[in-house]
């Protein structure tokens, strides 16, 4: 720009508003018609997963009526993928604020084991063996909360050593060989019983826990931090939020559930396997990511993840009765997990389009 | 005009700060007083967001001192600058996109009850107060900031800044780097009904008419040194770019 007098600048100045103006309506006309769309799309995410999963149940209760519609194949259903529920509540957490753990399933592990060879070898009261089984969950996380958050290591690479750590740490301990309790007495009736002659208690337990998770998630000063911290982690870091405080109560949260879950593993089972809990991430983050959580952090809900839990948990057994293996079901949840990623890649490149529109 | 009375609500006496073999603040001394607006001017690399930084909390120098109402003072980081009344509207990461106008602006200190529960009714009301007192269109509390036009988000950062408690100083980085001539002008306009209300105000900028059009005071720093200081009404843009790019000042 050359130089110019005041007057000059005057009318610069003049052109410049005209034609910032006409940009700014053209734009504000543009990015109306869209925007509507898109808000539409990610605003009601909640709404589109509960369509597809009602879609879900309609196609399984019109191809395979006779099996699927029945409340024992139901309450089967739901019962199945319960213990993926109650873990993938902490596990939004954790990835809303932007982080992952990808060693549920060992940390189910070694807490099963825990919980069999306390009450199994060393005769340890269960109630007392579960009480501990709480604690070391939580401890776990917060071990993986502290190596991410004071160290920076990305938790993807700290949860991953984890995965094979615990998994070894579970063999060695369990001596490679199952530990089984009494199966009597209350402990058992409350994790591997029924409510009201039939209702798995592990369906009550995971209501609960979802039900609890998501209302601390949308109205707790702590859930508005979680969402704050994987939205924009420095924005949240100067405005006072405590971001390390926060993942490290996610990792803590998660790794306690892994305990609930493991108590109630060996509640049902009445056994406590070395190998429980193997493939259990991949069934957990596939049911927070089909759920609608972004893997960017800052977005999704916990009724999105019981969407997704229950919606894996119908592809599942749906599957099995339409006389599929169980394999075709971890395809078809492959298949789910890519093309919502798909779709949340599409929604962030149209949003990327209309800033660079808005940018010319 | 309320400029330079009393003692000044910030001194920093010999700033300076190293980032490895990078000196990139030696000795710099600034008064920051109430009811006033000082630029801090200079080229990239000048000093201006380390010293910014220093000023807010977010670093810490390694040498010299700062003083608040005359006291002298440490800030370990941004949480103790705020409480000390200043605040600052940092360029580019001040908002959370993906959260609503509400959450914004009491991010980090949001109205509770039972300590535990975000307080979501009043947290709403006194979103619409201070949107309402700053006097800009933000048509809903409730919409996520990332839908904004970046003077309403500049606006929404600013607000952030004002409503916080006993503020009495506001540092704002670059507050109209990628905003229209419009929206501009706005925030500037802003800016000096702040300093009409008591507050006073640093403004580092690159855009020597924003200067111009608000500054009572314009420090200028070269390679992170402090080149001087001048009264708008006593210097013109012609000295200051001067001034900046370390020309003979005949």
């Amino acid at each position: 720009m050359s130089a110019s007098t005041e007057h000059g600048h005057d009318d610069m100045d003049a052109v410049e508003d005209v034609l910032t103006q006409a940009l700014n309506e053209e734009i504000v006309a543009g990015t109306d018609r869209r925007e509507t769309v898109w808000q539409r799309i990610l605003a009601s995410r909640d709404m589109a997963l509960t369509a597809v999963g009602i879609g879900l149940f309609v196609f399984f209760a019109v191809t395979v009526p006779e099996t699927f519609l029945t409340s024992t194949s139901l309450l089967n259903m739901v019962r199945n993928v319960s213990l993926i529920g109650i873990v993938a509540a902490g596990m939004a957490y954790l990835m809303i604020a932007g982080e992952i753990d990808l060693s549920v399933g060992s940390t189910l592990g070694i807490l099963t084991i825990v919980l069999g060879v306390l009450v199994s070898r060393h005769g340890l009261n269960v109630w007392l063996a579960a009480g501990i089984v709480l604690a070391l969950g939580a401890v776990i996380g917060a071990v993986n909360g502290l190596i991410v958050t004071r160290l920076g290591i990305p938790s993807f690479i700290v949860t991953l050593a984890m995965l094979t750590g615990y998994r070894s740490a579970t063999l060695v301990l369990s001596e490679q060989r199952p530990w089984s309790g009494s199966g009597v007495g209350t402990f058992f009736d409350i994790t591997g019983g029924t409510i009201a002659g039939r209702i798995p208690w592990v369906i009550v337990w995971m209501l609960v826990v979802m039900l609890l998770a998501s209302i601390v998630l949308v109205r707790s000063r702590y859930g508005y931090h979680v969402y704050a911290t994987g939205g924009n982690l420095e924005a949240s870091r100067y405005s006072g939020v405590a971001t390390g405080r926060v993942k490290l109560l996610a990792f803590a949260f998660t790794s306690f559930l892994c305990g609930l879950a493991a108590i109630l593993l060996f509640g049902s089972l009445r056994v406590a396997e070395p190998s429980a809990g193997t493939g259990f991430e991949f069934r957990v983050i596939g049911a927070v990511i089909v759920g609608g959580v972004a893997l960017t952090g800052g977005r999704g809900s916990v009724y999105g993840v019981f969407m997704g839990t229950i919606i894996i948990g119908m592809i599942t057994s749906g599957l099995t009765l339409l006389g599929l293996s169980q394999h075709y079901a971890d395809v078809a949840t492959g298949i789910l997990i890519v093309g919502v990623g798909a779709m949340d890649l599409l929604v962030r490149r149209a949003a990327s389009r209309r800033l660079g529109f808005l940018d010319a | 005009m309320a400029t330079e009375i009393g003692v000044p609500y910030l001194q920093g006496r010999g700033l300076s700060k190293s980032f490895g073999h990078v000196r990139a603040l030696q000795a710099v001394d600034l008064d920051i007083y109430q009811h006033e607006i000082l630029a801090i001017v200079g080229d990239n690399g000048a000093g201006k967001s380390t010293l910014t930084k220093i000023l807010s909390g977010v670093h810490q120098p390694d040498e010299g001192e700062l003083h608040v109402q005359g006291q002298p003072v440490r800030f370990s980081d941004s949480h103790k600058a705020r409480e000390a009344g200043i605040a600052t509207v940092f360029q580019n990461l001040a908002l959370v996109d993906v959260r609503d106008v509400a959450q914004n602006l009491f991010l980090g200190r949001e109205p509770t009850r039972m300590r535990f529960f975000v307080d979501r009714r009043k947290m709403l009301e006194d979103a619409r107060k201070v949107i309402g007192d700053l006097r800009v269109n933000i048509p809903s509390m409730t919409v996520e900031v990332g839908q904004l036009s970046g003077g309403q988000r500049q606006s929404i950062a600013i607000g952030r800044a004002t409503s916080q408690e006993n503020r009495s100083i506001i540092i704002m980085d670059e507050p109209t780097a990628a905003l229209g001539v419009k929206e501009s002008r706005k925030v500037l306009d802003l800016i000096l009904r702040l300093k009409e209300s008591g507050i006073g105000i640093v403004v580092i900028s690159h855009n020597m008419r924003h200067v111009f059009s608000v500054a009572d005071r314009i420090l200028v720093l070269r390679r992170g040194k402090l080149v001087g200081v001048r009264r708008k009404t006593e210097t013109t843009p012609d000295e200051i770019v001067k001034m900046i790019v370390g020309a003979e000042i005949l």
